[in-house]
């Protein structure tokens, strides 16, 4: 294998790692998915994600800070429009040598579809699948003294990866449920195919406070717990499987989110509870996530 | 005009326009709402009712799923642009109902 063959294949090593940064999370209550909860007609949510990621493996320290923008548009109350970018930088320490990168990454556009909902008096069930591409507007061709960065550290993969789910959800006025299934086919880019990632992710959120509901539209206080079944697939170089990239992860997330009617502030440790992954992949440390969202 | 006079002159004053502001809203209406269950979503409901042409207040009583929707005076409420109002906002009205003037205060 050439000198370039193998850099090319140390880095990919990273590349199930920062795939999982994407942000799949959206407008509504799990922090780390998205909810089938609607946007009224005519209105956004806004939502801001700060990120801190710390995972390592023999003699390698990866960091990872940033911050997720997502917009949500209700077209009408069933369908609703997305678009989310992150900004991130990414720090890997290889012992003998230090590389990073930061900037825009690759923004996310997507349709969800309310295709059911059943409301009731004090609760809600709703079915709604989704669809939408990571399109390559991230820089991909980023360098530094050391020449051009590893793939995985670029800010943006430069292919076009088109995703979607279905996620389900059920609400009450106690507590909340959500559970989703997603798909993301990443294609080849610069020579590099991240590996194609599916994920199963479940959700449950309890009122903690008040705990009596005395009329009026006082704000909640949620302790919430998530779980993330995420799996990689290898990544490729030159059409190369790479041994060393891709796997399993299960992660358990803790919380807490302060909903009021036009505000929520949320954050949870996200941990990794299982982690089966190939050859020297890195493996994740943790992972926390603060944040807010606004209606408008 | 003396000092005690005036001062009783400005909160007559005072009473008079709040009397007359309060008297100023016009009839109340209650819609019940299926499917609201958590205050971010409640929202959107308001924002769609307020909307309506005429509609003053808006009071959400997120237990018992209902929306009080008072109006400006001399305005009235009709129940079709509620329930459309409701169903953009993704929820389902279940119930309208002309409050009177006891219930409304």
């Amino acid at each position: 294998m050439s000198v370039v063959k193998r850099k090319t294949r140390w880095a990919s090593r990273l590349g199930g790692i920062l795939a999982a940064i994407t942000p799949s999370v959206v407008l509504a209550a799990p922090q780390t998915f998205n909810t089938a909860l609607p946007i009224a007609e005519d209105s956004f949510v806004l939502r801001e994600q700060l990120l801190y990621r710390h995972a390592t493996s023999a003699q390698r320290d990866l960091d990872v800070t940033g911050a997720i923008t997502v917009l949500g548009y209700g077209l009408t109350s069933d369908i609703a429009l997305f678009g989310a970018i992150p900004y991130l930088d990414k720090t890997l320490d290889g012992g003998r040598r230090e590389r990073s990168g930061q900037g825009f990454g690759d923004v996310r556009l997507f349709a969800r579809y309310t295709a059911f909902k059943d409301n009731a008096p004090g609760r809600t069930f709703r079915i709604a699948p989704f669809f939408g591409v990571e399109t390559p507007t991230g820089d991909d061709d980023e360098r530094d003294r050391f020449g051009r960065l590893p793939q995985p550290l670029q800010s943006g993969s430069g292919s076009w990866d088109p995703f979607g789910g279905v996620i389900l959800t059920y609400q009450t006025l106690a507590y909340q449920l959500d559970a989703q299934v997603a798909y993301q086919a990443n294609t080849e880019a610069n020579g590099f195919e991240f590996g194609d990632k599916v994920r199963l992710d479940g959700a449950f959120q309890y009122r903690l406070w008040p705990r009596e509901l005395g009329g009026g539209l006082p704000a909640f206080l949620y302790g919430a717990l998530e779980a993330n079944l995420i799996h990689h697939g290898k990544n490729e170089v030159n059409g190369i499987k790479d041994d060393h990239s891709g796997g399993t992860q299960l992660f358990l997330s803790p919380g807490l989110q302060y909903v009021t009617s036009r505000w929520v502030i949320e954050g949870t440790v996200q941990l990794p509870v299982a982690q089966d992954l190939n050859g020297t992949a890195l493996e994740d440390d943790v992972v926390t996530r603060i944040g807010f969202r606004i209606n408008f | 005009m003396t000092t005690p006079r005036l001062h009783a002159a400005l909160l007559a004053l005072v009473v008079s326009l709040i009397s007359t502001i309060a008297m100023a809203t016009g009839p109340s209406y209650q819609v019940k709402v299926d499917g609201l269950a958590c205050p971010f979503c409640a929202y959107g409901i308001e924002k769609q009712l307020n909307k309506i042409a005429g509609v003053e207040v808006l009071e959400t009583d997120i237990e018992g799923g209902r929306v009080i929707v008072t109006m400006d005076d001399g305005q009235t409420l009709d129940e079709s642009q509620v329930e459309q109002a409701v169903d953009r906002a993704g929820f389902t009205m279940k119930g309208f109902e002309p409050l009177d003037t006891a219930d409304s205060q």
